[in-house]
This record gives structure tokens, C-alpha cells and sequence, in this order.
């Protein structure tokens, strides 16, 4: 079957089976041309790439499921997934088989959508030196698929390509080195059209300078490496296709500060075919003390447009230049079109750390509104648009031997990787956010002859109102919060919106929500094996429309991070470690799918 | 005659007594010697045999310099503490680099890193402890020893598991060896042992039975904790020509480095390195 015939036969909207027919015609026949994953991602009976889409809306057509019957939402199938660390990925629905990978060890399954049975499994030979290395608990967000291949990353960075069929091991990269400090918990991004899988890294505070790499599709052979600071043969930031100052990943540092210049690459990639854009962020600077690292440090904080053939950046927009509270810049990037002060600009929206939302021209780069989505935010009192920098207030800077209090949002920040959903019904962002604020006093690098000391004294704490997260709808052409719904916890899974009218999202105490897009009131929920922070899905099989949702709680704000929550002002020494959220949940690792 | 010319002139009479004064000088060094300041009963960091792998990173400058090394000896440890140590050594001008100190750490200028590690449990591994963090349940159920104030001494009190723990005090005893925990370790008077990796991975040698895993960087209380460091060498704030010199040597000698720190059984190589 050739590519022509492939595209004609999706331009007529064909059905369901024919086209799961010609799916599994393609993987048997074993990949010369494949239906572009870009079309394919517009089916809305299946999911075929971690975002949902190119556009990472993460939002569903499929409309049986509605505001009026998901109250009768039923379990249709659960599977264990043989593991107990934090689940932060989903599923992948490609033809009849869905996909997915667990937390560490990192279970890869195929299973047949029709009688459940497991087609395959893998499970990957790691260096476990990963396991005493990685930070913030052994989490996973996920499984890609390309050219007849699940793409799979192992948390100690190698990144493997699965023949979808069979399981069997088509090719490997080595993308980290866990004897290096680095690991890889971030889902692989697949470019099919571009023939590149993009790979980031994790473990910015080892001394790590953080990297993204473009892969070959077909071979898994290194075509680029960007690095997030260094100069611009190291950042691909040359030429005259950025638009940018030059070697600023080098000037806007002290000495050599940049070689161990943090900047991890772990969060949700998306990518503009028409522009030909791949966007991601990097993450907080290294060291975490401040006060020894001025400047800038670029391009820590930094969300990237490059050209994802040969990795050339087109542009790069700092948003925390000198990052003093660990606002990682990670978060996904959701490329929609919308209304920004009722001028329709083609927009990258961005939900950071830093507790204010981004809405760039996605071609440009250039900012057309930030503004906060928690009021807690205090920072910063807001942005200069027309330089991109925030306007600080100095009362929560922070410095090294100074204990900053009050400090709106915590590190966790207002939201962290968990990812949004556009919903183009409303043409709200349906966004899970985190509400807690922190004292905070830098880390002073010391040495204690022979014993090397950092000083952290962070205390975190409920945000006013005493809640600790929220689900909100955000209207991007106002800059405006519309509804929010607390929660006792941060809000820590992603959301799932479909043209039925309901936002999906699960919580860190166990309750799988369905809550309407609207207005945000509670239709439905079920309480789950273990909490999530885990991405629901939507997909469509035998006529019927599924949602499915891994449990499994974990991650930063995992167990021992909800202590802090009962007790602000214990601080350090009189929390037991999993007292609060230990009464709600306990660890686990499930697939549920959910029908009417 | 200006006061620049002054301290230039200064500065070559004291060079010239210094080269008097060194025995074993034969070249004729543009610069003079390497002066380090060392601890001269630190094992497995300095002694003054020379045995120690600051020594040998010392030593390993000093020929990438064209520079002999001449030591300044005083103990790095005691009540005093390091700070001590720093104003009575580089900060007095008694010497031009310290060896082994923290990236990025305030007091002095620090160079390129040239190792990263970390922070360890150390056990038996016939125990078969699960231990992954600071987090894992084991730790509530057995004797733990730990390095008196350093970063795992605070990740124990957040988690309220200091209450019966044995203190080591090496840094503060000018006689005391880290080895002391891997002997405790082995008598069972604790189960394990939580300290600096670089202190004990060379004893770990004459410890077959025993097994060091690195304590991740967490915030799974909410704080941010690190356990693994850089480590780079220091010169003056004001000797930035030294200073760049030794960060040259650090990138030009990644090889001859690595092996020294390999010898001594330190992991963790190699910070900012492609591939």
C-alpha cells in the first residue's frame, strides 16, 4: 500500500475496522510508508501519541459519554500493571491493541482490546544504579509509537523501539548515563513525518548540563544533540535562523558555571507541522544555591522552538531568568489557536512553574499575554510584555543565609508536569494546579573537611483558603480563571477533556473525577486502587467509547511530600513520613478502563 | 615608583627565597611551586607521605603546570572547623589550591568540577537491604549510623530518625578515620552507615562483604535534598589566572584524573562530559 493511497483512503474518513485493517496490514508488512502519525492522531477511536496530538490538546471528539450519562460510568476492565512506583504516563490506543508502559522497572504491554489478553510484555535489563540515582521517586509518563514501533524509555536512558507487533527489540539508544547522575522518566516524542524521535534527560542536580536529542526513527542513530547552556555549537542557537542573542548559554553565567548548568529536558514536547516547530522547556538551573550562580543562566527556564530535522533553534523565551525557587520550565506546551484579547494569534499556552500562564505567538516567540492562573502567585507582581521579563517583588527573592517566608507558589509550583487539556468546545484550558506556598532559605554549598553540605531549609504549606490544589478552566482570551474546583491535595494528574462535555482528571487520594467542562461540577466519581498522577485517555472500540487511567501514586508529591500538609508549622523533625496521604492511599500500579 | 611596581618587586623576593628554600627544586620554574594546603592525617584524602588521592590530583596539576608541589600542612579538622582551616591556609596566602572542595561553594573560587558523587548507605550485603532512599521502610527497623552534621544528618532528623542513630564525628576529630563506620558496620553495633561516598569507597576495598548505594537527591518531603556534589579545586578569588589554568588542566586530563579517583574507588565520574 502506498503512501498516496494511504492518505486518500484517510481524506474519506474511512471506518473504524477498515482502517485497523490497514494498520495491521502495515505492521506485518513491516514499514515503507505509513499513514502520517499526524493524521492518524485526528481518529478519535484511537490514541496513538502520548499528547493525544502534535498539538498536545489532550481533549477527545468522541462523544458518547456525556454530562447527562457519565454518572453511569462503569469499570470495564482493570489490569495490575506489576508495579508500585509513580504511574505519570498513559496509554496508547493503536488499531485494537492498546499500549503502555509502567513505572520503574518500566513493563512494557500490548493488549488485545478485544478479549484483554497480553499480546506481549517487556520488560527492559536496566542499570539499577538508575534506581539510587534518580530524584523524585521512579516515575514513568509513557510509551510513544512510529513507523510500526512502540518507542519505550527506560529509566536508566535507554531508549528502546519495540516492534508494536511482536515486542521484539527493532533497535536501543544510549541517551543518559545513570554513573553520571542521569536518568530518563519523560515519554519519547515521536516526529514521524520528520522521521525523528525526540528524547530528553533527568537529574539536573548532579552536575548534569541537560540535553534533547533527535534520533532517527528508523535506526535510533544520534542526528543532534542540543544542550540547554553552552555556546551555540553546543545549544544550536547559530546563525541567522535564531532569533536571539548569540552564546548567551556561556555569557549569562559566571566562569564555567555553565558546564554543570542543570537545565533537564523531563517534561511534554509538542511539535507544529506547518510551522515545522518542535517546542519543549528546560528545567531549573544548577547549583540550587542562587546566590553563587548570577546572571541570567540561559537557557535554564526556556521554552524552545527548533527545527526538529536538524535541532537549529528558531527561538527561545526565558520565562524565570535566575531562577532562585526551582520553578522548573518543563511543563506542556499546547499549541492552539485562539482569541487573545479578542485577536486570534496562533498560540503556544503554557501553564509554568512559576505560577503564571504563557501565551506566545508559537512563530515568534514573542509574549501576547502572561498572566497569573493561582491570585496566590507573589513572586512576581506580573510581566513586562514588551521586554518578557517578570517584574520581581524583593521581598520574596531569595538569598543565600536568608530565610524567605510566605513565597507564593512552593517549588512544586502552581502546576508542574501534570498536563492540561484545551477543550475547543468552551475554548477553556481545563488546567490541574498545586496551591502551596513555602518558606524558603537558599543553600549554602559549605565543606566540613572531608563531608561536602548544602544547607535547605524549605518549608511548604497549604496556600490561602487552605486547600492544596485545584482543577480550573482558564479562558485564554481573557487571561481569567472561570471555575475551580478544590482539592485536598495537588491537583497532581492530567486532564482529559471530550466534545461530550466532561474534564476527566484523578487525585492523589484515589477519586477518579468526571466534572463538566462548563462549570465544573462533580458527575462522577470513583474511588481507585491507589491515588493518580497519571493522564486519562478516550478511545473508541466496538462502536463504544472507553476511558482508561493508570493509578499508581508516587512522584514528588508523592507519599512522604504530603506530610508537610497536615502540620505547616512542624516543620523539620515532627512529620511521620506518609501520615496525611497515608490515610487515604497507599502505593499501587493499575489500568482501569472505564464504559458506560 | 608606582605601588603595583612595589608588590611586583615584593613578590619576586619572595619567590626567589621561596625557590632558595625548596630542596628538591632543580628547573628553573617560571612560576615557582604549586602551593597546596593539605591535611597531613586525612586518609584516604592527604597525608603527609603523600598517600592520599589529593596528592595525587595534586601532584598529577603540579607536572600538567610544570610546577612542583610544595605543601602547607595543617589539619583541616577540630572544633575550629573548616571555616578555620580556609582563613588560616588560602585565605592567610599560605598556599594557591585546595584539592577537594565543593563546586560552587562561597568562601573561595572554585574551578571546573572534576568528579561528582555522592552521599551512601553502606551495609552488609549478605542484609539484603531494600534501600533506595531515604524514604525506604527498612531504615525504621535497623541501627543507623550516620556523619554528624552533613546533609544526611538533616534527611534523617526530617524523618525523625536521628532518636537512637550513632553520630559519627570524623570531621571534627583530627585522629578519627572514616573507616570507623565500616567497622562498626562490621561488629553490628549499626546496620548501616550513612556517609560521604570519597570517605570510605577506599576501605570499601578491604571490605568485600560490604555495599555502598548512593542516597538519591529527594524531595519527597517537600524540601529539596542533596546528597551528591561536584567537586572541583579552589585557588584564591584573586588568582583567576590560576584558576583557569587548573580548570584547563581538569578538561585536558580527564583520563590521568579519572584514574587517580578510580585507584582511590571513587564513582560517580565525570560531570558535563559528551558521552
Amino acid at each position: 500500500m502506498n503512501r498516496r493511497l494511504a492518505a486518500g483512503m484517510l481524506a474519506g474518513s474511512l471506518a473504524a475496522a477498515a482502517l485497523v485493517f490497514f494498520l495491521l496490514g502495515h505492521v506485518r508488512a513491516g514499514a515503507q510508508q505509513e499513514v502520517a502519525l499526524g493524521e492518524l492522531s485526528q481518529n478519535s477511536s484511537l490514541w496513538v501519541i502520548p499528547q493525544q496530538n502534535y498539538s498536545a490538546l489532550r481533549h477527545s471528539a468522541l462523544t458518547e459519554i456525556t454530562t447527562d450519562n457519565v454518572k453511569s460510568l462503569k469499570i470495564a476492565w482493570q489490569m495490575s500493571t506489576g508495579a508500585t512506583r509513580g504511574h505519570e504516563g498513559q496509554p496508547l490506543v493503536i488499531g485494537d491493541t492498546l499500549y503502555y508502559e509502567s513505572a520503574y522497572p518500566n513493563h512494557v504491554y500490548a493488549v488485545d482490546l478485544s478479549d484483554y489478553h497480553i499480546r506481549w510484555e517487556f520488560t527492559p535489563k536496566q542499570d539499577s544504579f538508575a534506581v539510587s540515582v534518580a530524584c523524585c521517586d521512579l516515575v514513568n509518563r509513557g510509551v510513544a509509537y512510529g513507523d510500526g514501533m512502540i518507542i519505550a524509555n527506560a529509566l536508566d536512558g535507554t531508549v528502546y523501539a519495540l516492534s508494536a507487533s511482536s515486542g521484539s527489540v527493532v533497535w536501543r539508544f544510549k541517551q543518559a548515563d545513570p554513573e553520571l547522575g542521569q536518568t530518563v522518566t519523560s515519554a519519547p516524542f515521536v516526529i514521524q513525518e520528520r522521521n525523528r524521535v525526540i528524547v530528553g534527560v533527568s537529574g539536573g542536580e548532579y552536575g548534569v548540563r541537560g540535553y534533547v536529542t533527535g534520533l532517527d526513527l528508523h535506526t535510533g542513530r544520534r542526528v543532534w544533540r542540543a544542550y540547554s547552556m553552552g555556546p551555540d555549537s553546543d545549544t544550536l542557537t547559530g546563525g541567522p535562523a535564531f532569533h536571539g542573542p548569540h552564546n548567551a548559554g556561556v555569557s549569562t553565567w559566571r566562569g564555567d558555571q555553565w558546564k554543570v548548568g542543570g537545565g533537564t529536558t523531563w517534561g511534554w514536547y509538542a511539535y507544529d507541522p506547518s510551522l515545522d516547530l518542535l517546542y519543549y522547556g528546560t528545567g531549573n538551573p544548577g547549583t540550587w544555591n542562587p546566590s553563587v550562580r548570577p546572571g541570567d543562566n540561559k537557557w535554564s527556564m526556556t521554552i524552545f522552538a527548533r527545527k526538529p530535522e536538524t535541532g537549529q533553534a528558531v527561538w527561545a523565551f526565558q520565562m524565570t531568568p535566575h531562577d532562585q525557587w526551582d520553578y522548573d520550565g518543563v511543563n506542556e506546551m499546547i499549541l492552539a489557536d485562539i482569541k487573545i484579547h479578542g485577536q486570534q494569534v496562533p498560540a503556544l499556552v503554557h501553564f509554568d512553574r512559576n505560577g503564571f500562564a504563557f501565551e506566545l505567538n508559537r512563530q515568534t516567540g514573542k509574549p501576547v499575554l502572561i498572566e497569573k492562573y493561582d491570585p496566590s502567585v507573589n513572586w512576581a507582581s506580573g510581566f513586562n510584555l514588551a521586554t518578557g521579563r517578570p517584574i520581581e517583588d524583593p521581598r520574596y527573592n531569595t538569598h543565600e543565609g536568608h530565610n524567605t517566608t510566605g513565597i507564593c507558589p512552593a517549588s512544586i509550583g502552581s502546576k508542574d508536569q501534570q498536563p492540561a487539556s484545551f477543550d475547543p468546545q468552551t475554548g477553556y484550558f481545563i488546567v490541574p494546579t498545586n496551591h502551596w506556598c513555602e518558606d524558603y532559605q537558599p543553600f549554602a554549598v559549605k565543606y566540613k573537611a572531608g563531608f561536602p553540605y548544602v544547607g535547605a531549609i524549605v518549608k511548604m504549606y497549604r496556600g490561602p483558603g487552605d486547600y492544596g490544589g485545584a482543577l480550573i478552566a482558564w479562558d485564554p482570551d481573557s487571561g481569567r480563571i472561570v471555575w475551580s474546583d478544590h482539592e485536598h491535595f495537588p491537583a497532581w494528574s492530567g486532564v482529559l477533556t471530550t466534545d461530550g462535555g466532561v474534564a476527566f482528571y484523578g487525585t492523589m487520594d484515589g477519586w477518579f473525577k468526571a466534572v463538566s467542562t462548563k462549570d465544573g461540577s462533580l458527575l462522577f466519581k470513583q474511588k481507585m486502587p491507589s491515588g493518580m498522577i497519571a493522564n486519562p485517555i478516550a478511545f473508541q472500540h466496538g462502536g463504544h467509547e472507553y476511558i482508561a487511567m493508570l493509578d499508581g501514586v508516587g512522584g514528588w508529591a508523592g507519599i512522604g511530600l504530603a506530610a508537610g500538609l497536615t502540620n505547616p508549622t512542624a516543620g523539620l523533625g515532627a512529620v511521620g513520613a506518609a501520615s496525611d496521604l497515608g490515610k487515604y492511599t497507599t502505593l499501587g500500579g493499575d489500568l482501569t478502563i472505564f464504559s458506560l | 615608583m608606582k605601588s603595583s611596581d612595589l608588590m611586583w618587586r615584593a613578590l619576586c623576593v619572595g619567590t626567589a627565597l621561596a625557590i632558595i628554600g625548596l630542596p628538591g627544586f632543580v628547573r628553573a620554574q617560571a612560576h615557582g611551586a604549586l602551593r597546596v594546603c593539605a591535611d597531613p592525617n586525612y586518609m584516604p584524602y592527604s597525608d603527609r607521605s603523600g598517600a592520599g588521592f589529593e596528592n595525587k590530583i595534586a601532584k598529577l596539576v603540579g607536572r600538567a603546570l610544570g610546577r612542583p608541589v610544595q605543601y602547607y600542612w595543617t589539619s583541616s579538622r577540630g572544633i575550629s572547623e573548616y571555616g578555620e582551616f580556609l582563613h588560616q591556609t588560602i585565605e592567610a596566602g599560605k598556599c594557591d589550591l585546595l584539592v577537594d572542595v565543593p563546586y560552587g561553594m562561597v568562601q573561595v573560587d572554585s574551578t571546573s568540577p572534576y568528579y561528582v558523587s555522592s552521599y551512601v548507605f553502606v551495609f552488609k550485603k549478605s542484609a539484603g537491604y531494600d534501600l533506595t532512599s531515604l524514604d525506604s521502610p527498612v531504615l525504621r527497623h535497623v541501627k543507623l549510623g550516620y556523619e554528624t552534621e552533613t546533609p544526611v544528618e538533616d534527611g534523617l532528623k526530617l524523618r525523625t530518625l536521628t532518636i537512637g542513630a550513632k553520630p559519627f564525628e570524623t570531621a571534627d576529630d583530627p585522629d578519627a578515620s572514616p573507616d570507623r563506620m565500616l567497622d562498626a558496620i562490621e561488629t553490628g553495633e549499626i546496620n548501616v552507615g550513612l556517609t560521604w561516598d570519597p570517605a570510605v569507597g577506599y576501605y570499601l576495598k578491604s571490605h568485600p562483604d560490604l555495599v555502598a548505594v548512593a542516597i538519591p537527591n529527594s524531595r519527597s518531603q517537600g524540601s529539596p535534598e542533596q546528597y551528591s556534589f561536584p567537586m572541583a579545586m579552589a585557588t584564591r578569588s584573586s588568582d583567576k589566572a590560576l584558576n583557569a589554568q587548573v580548570s584547563g588542566v581538569i578538561s585536558t586530563h580527564r583520563a590521568q584524573i579519572d584514574a587517580v579517583l578510580r585507584e582511590y574507588n571513587i564513582r560517580f565520574f565525570t560531570p558535563g562530559t559528551d558521552e
